[in-house]
């Protein structure tokens, strides 16, 4: 890290703990204005629950629409966390250190807002919801414990239970500080989530052997989840462009892709709202488009075989249903804007260091992906369904309906909520973690210049 | 040299540059009666391949059924020797300190390019037309799909040895300037323009990162093309969308397992004790961890789909590629690339931080690998009409003759024996990047131990 600026620990916990301690006066202001329209979209929901599905567009044969495709879109989300957290914190990555947690904040929000989809949402009476658990002893009926949409559940509080655990683990000393800049109740409350640390030896070699263990145990799980909700689709033999083997590692390389892009969003929004610019650097959002450059060409890779696939069977009904997702209004447009937006126009402005230093341009592309990547799951989810032809004898189109649109939308505020509330209470960016940066930071005398250097971490 | 921590990783090289390329034009030019021993059984047992070729050849190439082991070689050396270079890429993409002593080790390996360029121009006659059969050449390019393999293939071979020659010229400038006899001559007419200018040094180093990142790609869409081409398109019914993903990912599996035996055999056998340690071992096996877990999750991916789609077609092909005629393959395949180096070694600290544990799992899966390739092209050439539209009947295995044993172990060694040529005439070690290495790293006082300072020049 060479832009890395000499901080003592006094001005690393005064400048994180900022927001926590006192607080920016827009949060004051924004926060009520996000409950409100998560207010208003709680009674979308409720005007759906009190008329039924029928005020979505949902209909024969197209009974999934742009809430699973939220659902899909905010399970991608929420692979940020593992991707940039475990597997950074396992590969010693040194400009990990100010990401991590946003990565992990996104994991876990992301993960509610994805679970209340099909959990609350989609089924139109979350009432009902029960009769998928498979337990029958007293209703007669078995769901079968095979399907997919079964393991989905599992897989997913699997998932945030363990993201959960990852972001206290990693909370605890964080704790520890604010448990001794506070006083009266926050004092009492800071102190019991520090759950009696004191930094001994002991304390910390558990609490980065934790870490180790659950970074580890995660990323099976992290696969698991992004793969089970692809075979949701990917055993459905009926749909057209739906059952490909390559579904599993497809869905999950997206789904990395979008998340790596909405940590540097979210990053960016971090650096300006609370003016982190000694902790947040352009070196930062450099390593991160270096890393989007890869994963991108990975899930291009993907995608051209999956799309080349669904032509190498030379078979009608899914030649028909590519040229449809191509050619056909408004089809051929959505397809044409994903395609740019999530891959062609990031991955040519990456190749450029100074557009990937360039804070204000990576949050905007990142923006873009996300854009691009929502858009892939609404052309995988829709069109397939439109074409479901032997086991169906109507067709017809969708639109979107302002319920279904209002509740979407307020999935992104929600999110954004979450996370604000989040800062107010807890540091965005680990203090244990730039502060052991610092100490591990070097120079080395190479000939006449010196160069920046970092202690090897074992 | 051991820190006083017990930190080894100074102990990689020699100490001084001087030193490094004095210690390796030792290496070169000092051959044992172990290395003439075994050039001349490699050399020998090559011999009989290209026998055993000539009596396969004799038979004609109108029937492709008993080419199936041929091209099973050929699938081997694209999976191990032509994918080894990627453990040279990815390394030095993501400047791990520890690589210095294994990038030449691995991208010396492209030299086999060459022999599987020859080996691949039989295979041409034996492969159909794509005329009324499924294949990737959807628009039907003029050549498709002979000129255009021929083509992945010459340019795979040729910009490997570009790659190797690039990072290879200023030892050769060493060797030029020190060396002496034919190796001097050699090295002399190969890099005699390189006076090690900072405009040389620049230009070298896009070179390596331009010729890596466009050999990577073309690696990719090689294993994608070919494995396609030569395997899945000529079983009717055979739509497998993951399965080329699979090929590549198998690969890269492969290319850590066989420049781990490398580094193995050049520690024990080649004198190179003092410069390969085991944090080489021990950082590759962190990735054949890694690859050998994927490898899994690739497979079952794959494999889950169409066991639960429970289409007719794929559970012919299921009972075909696993459970019937390829079974025995199949399960030395499983065990051997993913259950006796994970569960095995790769689980367990203690073995993977060690020389030989990861050396074992590495040559467990270069077999597997092996059974793997014949499960799959064997598999391929014995499964009757290509242009049918799906298999009827569970096709027989196909099991070897005389011939194909020895056009088995003879390709193989005469693999091997390539690479043992060429080690007398390019150094098997990159001494300038050793000497790079000496200059970025110091072993530092901290508290009441040492450490190891990595300096990080860009």
């Amino acid at each position: 890290m060479q832009e890395r600026v000499e901080l003592s620990h006094r001005q690393i916990n005064q400048e994180l703990l900022a927001a926590n301690l006192k607080g920016p006066r827009w949060w004051w202001l924004l926060v009520p204005a996000l409950v409100l329209v998560v207010m208003g979209a709680a009674s979308a929901a409720g005007y759906m629950y009190n008329r039924g599905l029928g005020v979505t567009g949902l209909n024969r044969p197209i009974f999934w629409g742009i809430f699973i495709v939220n659902f899909v879109f905010w399970i991608g989300i929420s692979h940020a966390g593992v991707m940039l957290s475990a597997i950074l914190r396992l590969s010693h990555a040194e400009w990990r250190r100010p990401a991590t947690r946003a990565a992990e904040l996104l994991t876990v929000f992301s993960l509610m807002t994805a679970a209340m989809f099909p959990g609350i949402i989609h089924p139109g009476r979350p009432w009902r919801i029960y009769w998928t658990f498979p337990f029958d002893f007293s209703r007669g009926i078995w769901p079968d414990v095979r399907s997919a949409l079964i393991w989905d559940p599992s897989a997913i509080f699997t998932y945030l239970t363990g993201s959960t655990l990852f972001v206290i683990i990693a909370l605890i000393p964080d704790m520890a500080v604010l448990r001794d800049r506070t006083t009266g109740v926050k004092h009492v409350i800071y102190r019991f989530l520090s759950l009696g640390w004191r930094g001994t030896p002991r304390q910390w070699k558990l609490q980065i052997v934790a870490g180790i263990l659950l970074s580890a145990l995660l990323l099976p799980v992290f696969v698991s989840v992004h793969s089970i909700v692809s075979w949701d689709f990917g055993m459905a033999v009926s749909v057209e462009g739906w059952h490909a083997t390559i579904f599993a590692p497809y869905f999950v390389i997206g789904a990395v892709l979008s998340g790596v892009a909405a940590v540097v969003t979210m990053m960016a929004l971090m650096r300006w709202a609370f003016h982190w610019e000694h902790y947040i650097r352009p070196e930062h959002f450099d390593a991160l488009g270096r890393l989007l450059i890869a994963i991108a060409l990975g899930w291009f890779f993907f995608f051209s075989l999956e799309f080349m696939f669904g032509l190498y069977s030379l078979e009608g009904p899914e030649v028909s249903l590519r040229q449809m997702q191509m050619f056909q209004m408004p089809w051929g447009a959505l397809f044409i804007t994903f395609i740019t937006t999530a891959f062609f126009i990031p991955i040519t402005l990456w190749q450029f260091k100074r557009v990937r230093r360039n804070i204000l341009l990576m949050f905007l592309i990142s923006i873009l992906v996300n854009i691009g990547m929502w858009l892939e799951r609404f052309l995988i989810v829709v069109p397939g369904l439109m074409r479901k032809q032997p086991l169906t004898f109507v067709w017809g189109g969708y639109t979107p309906s302002p319920v279904e649109i209002t509740l979407v939308v307020a999935s992104f505020i929600f999110v954004a909520l979450m996370v604000l509330l989040f800062a107010k209470v807890f540091p965005l960016i680990p203090l244990f973690d730039i502060k052991e940066g610092q100490v591990l930071k070097d120079e080395v005398q190479v000939g006449r210049v010196r160069v920046p250097a970092v202690m090897r971490e074992e | 040299m051991h820190t006083p921590s017990g930190n080894s990783h100074q102990g990689t090289v020699p100490s001084t540059p001087q030193e490094v390329v004095r210690h390796g034009l030792e290496r070169m030019t000092s051959a044992g009666p172990l290395f003439r021993g075994t050039v001349i059984v490699l050399g020998a047992l090559f011999a009989l391949g290209i026998v055993g070729f000539i009596i396969r050849a004799s038979q004609g190439f109108d029937d492709r059924l008993p080419w199936g082991y041929y091209a099973a070689v050929f699938g081997y050396f694209l999976t191990t020797a032509q994918s080894a270079p990627m453990v040279a890429i990815a390394l030095r993409a993501v400047k791990a300190g520890w690589r210095r002593p294994v990038a030449r080790v691995a991208e010396m390996w492209t030299v086999v390019g060459v022999l599987n360029l020859l080996w691949f121009l039989p295979i041409m006659a034996l492969v159909p037309t794509i005329e009324g059969r499924r294949s990737l050449w959807v628009t039907r390019p003029i050549g498709a799909p002979h000129a255009w393999d021929l083509l992945v293939v010459l340019f795979l071979a040729v910009c490997g040895l570009g790659l190797l020659y690039t990072s290879a010229l200023p030892d050769l400038a060493a060797v030029r300037e020190k060396g002496s006899g034919f190796r001097q001559r050699f090295a002399r007419t190969l890099s005699s323009f390189w006076r090690g200018t900072r405009l040389q040094w620049n230009v070298l180093y896009g070179g390596i990162a331009l010729l890596g990142t466009f050999y990577a790609m073309l690696l990719v869409f090689g294993h994608a093309l070919l494995s396609t081409d030569v395997a899945m398109s000529m079983v009717p019914g055979w739509k497998d969308a993951i399965f080329p993903a699979f090929h590549a990912l198998s690969g890269l599996q492969s290319a850590v397992a066989v420049v781990i035996v490398t580094l193995f055999v050049l520690r024990t056998w080649g004198g190179y004790k003092e410069q390969i340690h085991v944090d080489q071992f021990w950082g590759l096996s962190k990735l054949l961890l890694a690859f050998s877990l994927l490898w899994f999750y690739f497979w079952f991916s794959g494999f889950i789909t169409f066991w639960y789609g429970r289409a007719p077609t794929e559970q012919v092909l299921l009972r075909y590629l696993y459970f019937e005629s390829y079974r025995l393959p199949f399960l030395m395949a499983f065990f051997l690339n993913f259950v006796a180096p994970i569960f095995l070694v790769l689980l367990w600290n203690p073995f993977r931080k060690s020389i030989l544990g990861p050396t074992l799992a590495a040559a467990f899966i270069l077999v597997g690998t092996l059974f793997d390739r014949i499960r799959i092209y064997v598999a391929a050439f014995s499964a009757g009409d290509p242009f049918a539209d799906a298999l009827e009947h569970v096709p027989a295995a196909h099991l070897p003759g005389v011939p194909d044993i020895l056009i088995v172990v003879g390709g193989l060694a005469g693999a091997v024996l390539m690479y043992m040529l060429a080690v007398r005439l390019i150094p098997v070690m990159a001494w300038w990047e050793l000497k790079e290495g000496l200059l970025l790293r110091r072993v530092r006082p901290f508290l009441r131990r040492h450490m190891t300072v990595v300096a990080k020049p860009d």
